[in-house]
């Protein structure tokens, strides 16, 4: 089987066989990306209960933070990369990000609109 | 000890399922004395059970299919019998009955017929047409192929052992919550479909891989037959839909076993909140059930006309678009439910966009046909069947995708007329078009021609009298899922559907009839050069059926139709005479993994219904097990010697030269 693998495109592997780095260089991705998602969860647990930063900021800081965390795990861990033997993937997480948008979007914006048209009953009765 | 499990759970006091399940059971236990009488347990265990090659497990998929194809249609005629009998009357099937048949009937028709169906020929064609050995997991797929049987399995026991769900085949909560449906009948359609999702979800990936990574030399993206990249698009749709599903009845289950309030009336639930996700699945699967079909339908009709296909780039960028949009028009399922003039407006607009690829590819179809030489053999009738039948349904569909007419048309006939014109004749026609098309290459002969433009125009002529009388009644008022009704002026119409539903049943016949004869007549329908129709595509360029490693060599892709290319090559040039040098083939090692699974999977699932809870811990380490001993064997290949693929492929080889040398004498 694996003759197959090689054969519609060299640079297009499967996961596992792609990188041939020595054993060091790998286990220094993972470090480095293990102590980027601890420092950014650290980070999370700290701006989540300090008073230190302006309150309204939080919530927007934590939404960044765990992009950034997103981002590390893709990189360090699911080894996303620009190089074209990662089309497949990139696109795979377009996709994917595509359809979490549209379903989870069309969802909020399907709810409230619900949520605004059919109120519950006595919210209905306060309003005549 | 046995959770709810007890005798009340058997029917005794209904005659039609205990007579129904009696019949089934004793036809089972025949079939398996016969096979352990005979002998064959040892084969079916070695060749088909444990296989991992993928045309086994297709032709599996479509067997199960079939099967499940008649359970579903004696359903179908018990519904169409009681709507032609229970006017101003009671009918023949008390409601709580009539309720879990047509709940039955849904389920087992979309999920254990019609995705089989399309997984099964997927499953069986892919692989050969990209030119490879294999699909990208060979026991995965075995894996859910079983899992997908385990479902149908509790699907079916549910007949007998307490009672199937009575909620329609979506399961819309309230009526499933536990204070509306306190019996097993919404268990065993959860569980089933979990079950079963896995299996599917585990297809999805296999060919979604498959088709990615495992293409032949020279077959780009832009050179794949179009069946390849419908299954793309069918396939990325499962991979992207089912977690929905799954995750909806998850939390459903979690409502009924554990007493959350996701979709209950109180304490918070929010019960809209299941429909809008269980259609965030459930628009996307009907792309994943027709997708496969109009692959099938280009090939076909690229075959039978003698051209390649008109518009092939344009048809892959109408696959992938319908891919996408197929995601941003689940509301159109609910327009009533009262988000209001902007939503339906906007997901009603969508609906209407997505039926221009659809649009699209019917006229490439039509542009292929035109100037052809076209046959007229039994896939071809189908195809042709199927683009007057689709475009009615696609008619009639953006009909209803226009809110304000929504509104008039929704949950009344007008709607079952719709969807079923769309699904039978779109992804039924398109499953037997496939069957009748490949079957030769499955199985090494053709089948019977007689019979198969019989079953085509009983099935046909059958599928019109039954569903346009429907649409009338739809437009006359009549709502669906009714046991009796007391208006007069339907009566007339649902006699004539009854009549259809006869017609339709005779079609059915004539198909198992044209199994049963071209079985008899297999000698005389042989196909020995693998290429019975005259085909265009790499699954034709290897024997009928293929060798277990498909091709000898990986064949040299130059361009689309690649086999159509290599005849005329050929035909050139005659073929060279030069002896090939054949190598050693590595090919995976059968394994009984997705069997023992399943069989676990079914032990869990049937405890789990039943609250055996003993029983359920015993399923899961059994099929946790199961993963870990696959996971750490050792030999998962073998070898198959040069010389013993030399001698397979030099007959081969033999029979093509001399079609090719009488063609060219022609």
């Amino acid at each position: 089987m694996s003759d197959e693998m090689h054969l519609t495109a060299h640079h297009d592997l499967a996961p596992g066989e792609e990188e041939q780095h020595s054993v060091g260089e790998r286990i220094l991705g993972y470090v480095v990306g293990l102590a980027l998602a601890l420092l950014l969860t650290a980070t999370s647990f700290f701006i989540a209960g300090t008073d230190l930063v302006w309150q309204p900021s939080i919530p927007v800081a934590l939404i960044v933070l765990a992009i950034a965390q997103m981002g590390v795990h893709l990189v360090f861990f699911l080894h996303i990369t620009t190089g074209p033997d990662n089309t497949n993937n990139v696109l795979a997480l377009a996709f994917g990000l595509l359809i979490v948008f549209l379903v989870v979007g069309g969802t909020v914006w399907i709810m409230a609109h619900l949520n605004a048209n059919m109120p519950p009953m006595d919210q209905i009765m306060r309003m005549q | 000890m046995l959770g709810k499990l007890d005798w009340s759970a058997i029917p005794f006091d209904q005659p039609i399922p205990l007579v129904a399940g009696a019949v089934v059971l004793v036809a089972i236990l025949a079939v398996l004395i016969w096979v352990v009488v005979k002998g064959h347990l040892p084969y079916l265990w070695r060749e088909w059970i444990t296989s991992v090659d993928h045309k086994r497990i297709g032709v599996m998929y479509i067997l199960l299919a079939s099967v499940m194809l008649l359970r579903g249609g004696s359903d179908a005629i018990m519904m169409r019998i009681q709507q032609a009998v229970a006017y101003q009357s009671q009918g023949y099937l008390p409601p709580e009955h009539y309720n879990q048949i047509f709940s039955a009937h849904g389920t087992i028709m979309i999920f254990f017929v019609a995705m089989p169906f399309v997984i099964g020929l997927m499953n069986l064609i892919v692989p050969l047409q990209l030119g490879v050995r294999d699909v990208a997991f060979p026991t995965l797929n075995s894996v859910g192929f079983w899992l997908t049987a385990t479902g149908a399995l509790l699907v079916n026991i549910s007949l007998v052992v307490g009672e199937f769900a009575r909620t329609g085949w979506l399961a819309f909560p309230p009526l499933s919550e536990l204070s509306y449906s306190p019996g097993v009948g919404v268990d065993y359609y959860a569980w089933s479909l979990q079950i079963s999702g896995v299996g599917t979800l585990l297809a999805g990936i296999n060919l979604v891989t498959t088709v990615l990574k495992l293409r032949t030399k020279g077959m780009n993206y832009l050179r794949m037959p179009m069946f390849c990249w419908t299954t793309l698009a069918s396939n990325l749709l499962i991979v992207a839909a089912f977690p929905i599903l799954t995750a909806t009845l998850a939390m459903l289950l979690l409502d009924r076993y554990l007493g959350f309030h996701f979709f209950t009336n109180e304490a918070g639930g929010n019960v809209m909140m299941f429909m809008n996700l269980i259609w965030a699945w459930g628009h996307p699967e009907v792309y994943i059930l027709v997708l496969p079909a109009f692959g099938i339908f280009s090939e076909v009709v690229s075959t039978f006309s003698g051209k390649a296909l008109f518009g092939y780039r344009s048809m892959v960028l109408a696959t992938m678009a319908i891919c996408v949009i197929s995601f941003m028009v689940w509301l159109h399922h609910f327009f009533t439910m009262g988000a209001g003039p902007d939503v339906n407006a906007i997901f009603g607009i969508a609906s209407m966009i997505i039926a221009v690829p659809t649009g699209v590819k019917i006229y490439n179809w039509l542009f292929t046909m035109y100037g052809g030489r076209i046959r007229f053999a039994t896939p071809m009738l189908w195809a042709v069947g199927f683009m007057v039948t689709f475009i009615i349904g696609g008619l009639t569909g953006v009909l209803v995708a226009v809110p304000p007419a929504d509104f008039m048309l929704h949950n009344s006939m007008f709607l079952v007329a719709h969807f079923h014109n769309v699904i039978i004749g779109g992804v039924l026609f398109g499953a037997f078009a496939g069957f009748e098309y490949w079957f030769p290459k499955a199985f090494g002969f053709r089948l019977d021609e007689r019979w198969g433009k019989a079953a085509f125009w009983f099935t046909f002529l059958g599928f019109y009298v039954t569903f346009m009388p429907l649409y009338i009644v739809g437009m006359l008022g009549m709502t669906r899922r009714m046991q009796h009704y007391d208006v007069a002026a339907w009566r007339p119409w649902m006699i004539v559907a009854a009549v259809g539903m006869a017609v339709l049943t005779i079609g059915v016949i004539c198909q198992i009839m044209q199994l049963v004869v071209s079985i008899r007549n297999r000698e005389a329908l042989r196909d020995r050069t693998g290429d019975p129709w005259d085909g265009r595509s790499l699954e034709w360029a290897t024997s009928s059926p293929p060798p277990v490693f498909n091709f000898a060599f990986h064949p040299d892709v130059r361009g689309e139709d690649a086999y159509w290319a290599m005849k005329a090559h050929a035909r050139q040039q005659s073929f060279e005479h030069e002896v090939p040098e054949y190598q050693d083939i590595e090919m995976p090692r059968n394994s009984p993994t997705g069997f023992v699974c399943a069989f676990f999977a079914t032990i869990m699932g049937f405890a789990l219904i039943w609250h055996i809870w003993w029983m359920v811990i015993l399923g899961g380490i059994g099929a946790f097990a199961t993963f870990v001993v696959f996971a750490w064997r050792d030999h998962d290949e073998y070898v198959i010697p040069a010389e013993e693929v030399a001698r397979i492929d030099r007959v081969n080889l033999e029979e093509r030269r001399s079609l090719v040398s009488m063609a060219g004498a022609v």
